[in-house]
């Protein structure tokens, strides 16, 4: 190589490299400009949906700003990405020139993250809209609401309502969390829904004549029932057969991993008196921790891994949801992965699941065996992966012990027995099929679905006052004070009808039940278990001054 | 302008052509073959490190407490810090595997024989300071791995038969890691060790500048080809171009895979995988395969014997047949080598 060569690539590499500089330069300016404010995070605006950035920022400026500051912004996702719909979809209209629907499904999402829209469609989650043929659907549809609309009894004054919606409990209740099935409205006055559509495999519907009754405005948008949306439960109804809704936990427009880390993100439904598991976390060590180290939980980070990105607590989705060192950063959209008791029926049940992600409840040990195929203790493995990351495994085995003993004590002590004894009455026809029109059923009800499921869930993650006080506690006076004496009141009343032999079974079921050792106590007292335990209690602490 | 010559000629006695005579040593021809000219690479890196860890100093804090905040500080916040930062780190990446191929290199040109066995000895030398200087640089960020690097670089020296507990407690300042193991290891990386490297770098230079570089002659070199060339400009243009390359690379390594932080140090947590950088794959591998005192005196034994090698190698050719010993261990030594580390880095635990 000749000297005046060397030269030229001297000069032309000492040019790159002052480029290189320059480049860096500019990435430090942005950045600096960027932490001032002076200046939004680079976004990449795909040119499908330019025109329905600049418009919607002049119309709803709050969501072009959400999606803005969203990871899709600054890959390039846009909203055509989500809203783009085939000709043919239900929902779908012309929209300034590009095909959109309203409503984007799991099918939608699916496009970019397949895998997690897969094993969410078969989680719990999923079939959250299940609900709407449950017990808790017809206590807000019929004893809450009714089904249907009748007219106000007197006017309220200021406004004119003309009918009274006798779903509006489950509308802006139940399903807010569980999921709604969308409806459209029908040029006949009705809806039309998924039920009427028959979506194929991809979606599309296969009933005509249903999409020809979807009635549409002016502008030919397809008029979405107002009792259906806005919704984002969990367990929605799509008109395109998918399950679900993705905003239920990742928050449109902004698709936040951030919030969806958070507990409060699952405390929109996981709360109140029948399955509080937010106001338990937070009586849990780990939800102390958690608002204590909150700063060190690294909920920015692209990769957020236990033991990994962050270490100081766990959340909702550290546990059910996200990834660890032990289980290979995996995460799962499908939280009944790990969760290896069912608490939310009367009588908990193991988390054997089949083929179809369905809770085996057949009792014959071999049957079982055949149908489970994710069985209870894989379940837990899974979750023990978690609870390793912080605790030993002895730790976490007795911990296990202490929750699988709390479980199977309200099974066998209280719930497989108040369910005995409302099966005998309603054998026995003392008591209606009509759920929630007998003082019992409410008894029993308040029993399992609040007071029963407060006691397991408390257990489950470590809230002493909510396994006892808010939970066993309230479980036994329940059972104690009105459900035994209600039945008793129910037999006496139906042996003095003369329905001799209804009431002297149901006696039978509750005599069997009180002269068991557990429940032995209430009728031939306890003064020597009393007794017993104030002498220990002398021997260990001493006599008390009085 | 005479009367400035002459000022400047009275108080540094070197003529013009004195100063030319000295820059312009002969360099042997085959130093037109690139891969020849690669032994000023690991020199270069060296300088960049130099200038980067001055400017990290400025705001690195060595101490358990601080530590990890001010390099957070220095990543996020500092104007530039994160290219600095950045650059730091690929130059270390960059250096050890230069001064391991610049090795490789002499090893297998035989450049180390006589009369250049104390170079080779110097070179080993440079070598492990390079590494240990790797070594104290990523425990000063008091990440999990920064922390538990140190303890268990710390446990496997004590393993050492006789000055094991010394070599430990010379390392962590203690029986363990404590408060002031950071500052001894920043003293070690920040002085210590650069020190000794730029003396050694001097005499290593100086030894080649006495002795003169190997010289090779490849067969497609016709006869007339000259034995050298200039140094000045001819090879200082070659430098030059490899050290531009060199700054290039790093400004690209550095922009596009910046350098990140794990999580901070918790002397209660022990992580379940802990791996060191990837120079030490090759001897963390071997501590488990054979574990405990055996791997630490065979470490010591392989060491010794690259140290010796020149004598071993002239022992060889000089009383038995296999002259080219070298060749075949030096091929083995980087195969196992080689394989080691992959191994290492593909293994999960």
């Amino acid at each position: 190589m000749t000297l005046e060569t060397k030269r030229v690539i001297i000069a032309a590499l000492g040019g790159l490299f002052l480029l290189s500089l320059v480049f860096v330069q500019r990435m430090e300016t942005a950045r600096k400009a960027e932490e001032a404010g002076l200046r939004a995070p680079t976004i990449a605006v795909p040119s499908d949906s330019r025109e329905c950035v600049d418009c919607h920022a002049e119309e709803n400026p709050g969501i072009v700003a959400h999606w803005t500051g969203s990871t899709h912004a600054e890959r390039g996702v846009g909203c055509y990405s989500c809203h783009e719909a085939d000709r043919e979809d239900a929902d779908s209209y012309l929209h300034h020139g590009v095909q959109i629907a309203t409503v984007v499904t799991p099918r939608d999402c699916a496009n970019c993250h397949d895998a997690e829209a897969d094993e969410f469609a078969q989680s719990h989650h999923a079939a959250g809209g299940n609900i709407l043929a449950s017990l808790d659907n017809f206590l807000a549809e019929t004893v809450e609401g009714v089904r249907l609309e009748f007219n106000p009894h007197s006017p309220t004054p200021g406004r004119a309502f003309q009918a009274v919606n006798g779903f509006a409990s489950a509308n802006s209740g139940c399903q807010q969390c569980h999921g709604a099935k969308v409806a459209l409205n029908a040029t006949d006055g009705g809806v039309v829904t998924v039920d009427d559509l028959q979506p194929d495999e991809d979606g599309i519907p296969t009933n005509l004549d249903a999409v020809g009754r979807i009635a549409r405005d002016e502008n030919g948008r397809p008029l979405i029932n107002s009792r259906t949306w806005p919704n984002t439960g969990i367990g929605r109804l799509n008109l395109d057969g998918s399950k679900g809704s993705c905003t239920a936990c990742h928050s449109r427009h902004d698709f936040s991993p951030r919030r969806a880390r958070q507990p409060e993100n699952c405390g929109k439904c996981h709360l109140g008196p029948d399955h509080p598991q937010k106001e338990i976390y937070e009586e849990s060590k780990h939800g102390i921790a958690y608002r204590d180290l909150k700063d060190d939980m690294n909920l920015d980070a692209e990769r957020w891994v236990l033991g990994e990105s962050y270490s100081a607590a766990p959340t909702c989705a550290t546990c059910h949801m996200s990834g660890n060192i032990r289980n290979g950063g995996r995460i799962t959209h499908d939280p009944g992965e790990r969760i290896s008791w069912t608490n939310r029926p009367a009588v908990s049940l193991a988390m054997d699941t089949d083929i179809n992600h369905g809770i085996v409840t057949d009792t014959d040990n071999e049957t079982r065996r055949e149908l489970t195929h994710d069985s209870w203790s894989q379940k837990r493995d899974r979750m023990k992966e978690v609870c390793s990351n912080c605790h030993t495994d002895a730790y976490v085995n007795s911990f296990y012990k202490q929750y699988d003993d709390l479980v199977v004590l309200y099974n066998e002590k209280f719930a497989k027995p108040g369910l005995q004894i409302m099966n005998a009455l309603l054998a026995n026809d003392l008591r209606t099929a009509t759920e929630f029109d007998e003082e019992i059923e409410w008894s029993w009800f308040y029993l399992w679905h609040h007071e029963g499921r407060r006691a397991r869930h408390g257990a489950s993650m470590m809230a002493p006052d909510y396994t006892h006080w808010h939970g066993m506690y309230e479980v036994a006076e329940r059972f104690y004070m009105e459900l035994i004496p209600q039945a008793r009141e129910i037999a006496q009343h139906a042996a003095a009808t003369g329905r001799r032999s209804a009431a002297d079974a149901v006696n039978a079921v509750i005599d069997d039940v009180l002269a068991r050792p557990e429940h032995i106590w209430f009728e031939e007292g306890a003064e020597g278990q009393a007794e017993a335990i104030r002498r220990e209690m002398e021997r260990r602490y001493g006599v008390p001054n009085r | 302008m005479n009367a400035v010559s002459r000022w400047i000629g009275e108080r540094l006695p070197v003529s013009g052509r004195q100063f030319k005579e000295l820059t312009n040593e002969p360099v042997p021809y085959h130093l037109k073959r690139w891969w020849f000219a690669l032994g000023g690479t690991p020199a270069y890196l060296f300088i960049v490190q130099i200038f980067t860890g001055i400017l990290l100093a400025f705001y690195y804090e060595a101490a358990p407490a601080t530590a990890y905040r001010s390099v957070e500080l220095i990543t996020n916040e500092v104007a530039f810090g994160w290219f600095i930062r950045s650059v730091h780190k690929w130059a270390a990446t960059l250096m050890i595997a230069a001064v391991i191929l610049h090795q490789i290199r002499v090893f297998f040109t035989g450049a180390y024989r006589r009369p250049r066995e104390i170079n080779w000895f110097i070179g080993m030398c440079l070598l492990m300071c390079t590494l240990l200087t790797g070594f104290t640089g990523y425990s000063l960020v008091f990440e999990q791995l920064s922390f538990w690097g140190a303890t268990v670089g710390a446990n496997i020296a004590d393993t050492t038969p006789l000055i094991g507990p010394f070599l430990k407690n010379m390392m962590l300042a203690g029986s363990s890691y404590n408060e002031a193991t950071l500052s001894r290891f920043f003293i070690l990386h920040a002085a210590v060790l650069p020190v000794t490297i730029v003396m050694l770098i001097a005499v290593h230079i100086t030894v080649i500048r006495l002795q003169g570089v190997t010289e090779f002659r490849f067969k497609d070199e016709e006869g007339g080809t000259p034995k050298t060339f200039n140094f000045f400009p001819d090879h200082l243009y070659t430098e030059l171009i490899i050290g531009l390359i060199l700054m290039i690379l790093l400004s690209a390594l550095a922009t596009i895979f910046p350098a990140t932080m794990g999580p901070q140090a918790n002397p209660l947590q022990t992580p379940e995988v802990i791996k060191p950088e990837w120079f030490f794959y090759v001897a963390f591998r071997w501590l488990k395969l054979f574990g405990g005192t055996f791997a630490i005196l065979s470490m010591g034994f392989i060491i010794f014997t690259m140290f010796t090698w020149p004598f071993i190698d002239n022992w060889l050719r000089k009383h038995t047949k296999f002259q080219e010993a070298s060749v075949w261990v030096g091929v083995v030594g980087a195969l196992t080598v080689i394989s080691l580390t992959v191994w290492e880095a593909v293994a999960r635990h």
